[in-house]
């Protein structure tokens, strides 16, 4: 997979890394990317274009359809592939190699998810006003960067379901968060959009115990503790 | 670095730091070195110990905040060989994870050092076989690294109830049912006697622990199946636990757990006129639909 460089994704890329709501931060991702398998890529891609066709010989019924599409067709596993690629790019401390279609589900269109992401960016759009102020608004920025570098008519939304558990979506002070792969097929380009919103008072924990462990260690005494009134 | 010319005074001096650090067991400090070396001045002792550092003849590591130098075994040279300071350090704090491993960010945390940097070395590092990448069924997706020739903790590796990382649930419901057979026909039986019996069946390949066996017999417990109990055994003269068969088992449902009241969340704050009331009960209207 190759990274697109694109000036404006790039400032908005940066902008939204780190985005401050008081008690909150957005920690966002911004990324596109071109659909070409270099290197190790293309040894990933072969192991998993190889095991999800044993996987099919051994039941084609439930491979029939996906959310990317029947397995049976190599575009739809091409489509499994580059997703996964992206997600192992953007998030280089973990390995999503063990990932497959179920674990993605195919979003109704490009119109539903903008409402999504419209409605969870207002309160970063105030940020961008102030801190940025450009007579564009946030919104707009960003719509209008992500169009030139996908062409969003053309485009199949995929999303990630991510179970919280070990991976970047459940990290500690994880409140919300969305993740978007608009894939344009003609253009061979997939562009990956998530934000993740946490909680700054759990971080400053987190931040405080990481210097004794190795890893976060889960704190449940103070919740053993609590007792329900009956 | 290329070696001294053995007459100088140089190499007379890293000789000495090394036979200094391989007489010392544990190594030795900076100021031990300097008490026995009074007349090198320190800029010379300190480049004679970067020199050394760099050659892999010693190696630093830190005790109760105290830096030590000992030396590098002779194997332990040629798979150090060509190796920097960075990927020393990387090395290191992965052998101090022992056999837990270490996530990649962590990593970066504790080394500093940027994720490119820490691709590149980790890449030597696997390259060289020094190190290892390892899936934790705790976190799935989490990249963690420990040192090649290191056996992962069990729990890593999930013990003996996951295979290839998934949960083996039907091996569980295997030995679960060898286990209920066996405490059904012998009637009274110890942890022991279970273990050996499942042993030697044959219901499994894979050598379990008697805390596995434990783990088995305490599932068949909890469900009401089988039941532990603890008698004086004329045999131990002690207290021993058997395990028998329940004479009552744990129903599926009863008088309470069958009407919505029973396992109703909000039960405390139900009240004939308040917002939640038995009048305006939306579990009851759902139950009334049969």
């Amino acid at each position: 997979m190759k990274f697109l460089e694109y000036t404006p994704l790039a400032t908005l890329n940066s902008f939204l890394g780190h985005v401050n709501l008081g008690d909150y931060i957005i920690e966002g991702d911004l990324e596109a990317y071109s659909c070409k398998l270099a290197g190790i890529d293309k040894k990933l891609s072969r192991n998993l274009e190889q095991e999800v066709l044993e996987s099919f010989s051994v039941s084609p019924q439930e491979l029939a359809t996906s959310p990317v599409g029947p397995l049976s067709s190599s575009a739809s596993r091409k489509t499994l592939i580059y997703l996964i690629l992206t997600l192992n790019h953007m998030y280089p401390d973990y390995d999503f190699s063990t990932l497959r279609a179920h674990h993605f589900c195919k979003e109704k269109g490009v119109a539903a998810v903008r409402q999504t992401i419209d409605n969870s960016l207002m309160e970063t759009g105030q940020v961008w006003a102030r801190d940025v102020g450009d007579s564009t608004s946030f919104l707009e920025a960003l719509w209008s960067a992500i169009d030139e570098v996908i062409q969003l008519v053309d485009c199949d939304v995929y999303s990630y379901k991510s179970d919280h558990d070990g991976d970047p979506f459940g990290e500690k002070g994880a409140i919300w968060s969305f993740n978007y792969f608009f894939y344009n097929k003609k253009l061979k380009r997939i562009l990956y959009f998530s934000c993740r919103c946490k909680s700054k008072l759990a971080l400053d924990e987190a931040s405080l115990s990481s210097e004794e462990g190795f890893s976060e260690q889960e704190d449940e005494g103070f919740v053993n503790d609590m007792d329900m009134d009956v | 670095m290329a070696k001294a010319d053995p007459d100088s005074a140089v190499f007379r001096l890293e000789e000495a730091i090394a036979n200094l650090c391989q007489e010392s067991d544990g190594g030795v400090t900076q100021k031990m070195l300097q008490d026995e070396l009074p007349d090198i001045p320190l800029e010379e002792l300190g480049s004679a110990l970067n020199v050394l550092l760099s050659r892999h003849q010693l190696q630093m590591y830190t005790q109760a905040s105290t830096l030590y130098y000992k030396p590098v075994n002779q194997e332990d040279r040629v798979r150090f060989r060509g190796l920097g300071s960075e990927e020393m350090l990387v090395y290191q704090i992965i052998q101090a994870s022992q056999n837990m491993g270490i996530w990649t960010r962590d990593l970066k945390l504790r080394s500093n050092l940027q994720q490119p940097q820490i691709t590149k070395i980790i890449k030597t590092l696997e390259g060289r076989r020094l190190i290892k990448a390892v899936k934790s069924v705790a976190s799935k997706n989490r990249k963690v690294y420990m040192l090649y020739e290191i056996e992962p903790s069990r729990e890593i590796t999930g013990g003996a109830w996951y295979t290839e990382q998934e949960f083996d649930a039907e091996f569980i419901g295997v030995l679960r049912e060898a286990v209920k057979k066996f405490v059904e026909n012998q009637g009274k039986v110890t942890l022991e006697e279970i273990a050996a019996f499942v042993k030697s069946s044959g219901a499994t390949k894979v050598d379990l622990r008697l805390e596995d066996y434990q783990q088995v017999a305490n599932t068949l417990v909890y469900d009401g199946e089988v039941e532990e109990i603890s008698e004086f055994d004329p045999d131990e003269d002690a207290d021993t636990t058997f395990y028998r068969m329940s004479p009552m088992s744990v129903p599926e449902t009863n008088a309470f757990t069958s009407i919505p009241c029973g396992v109703c969340p909000v039960l405390h704050e139900c009240s004939d006129d308040g917002l939640i009331s038995p009048a305006t009960c939306v579990y009851y209207q759902e139950w009334l639909q049969f």
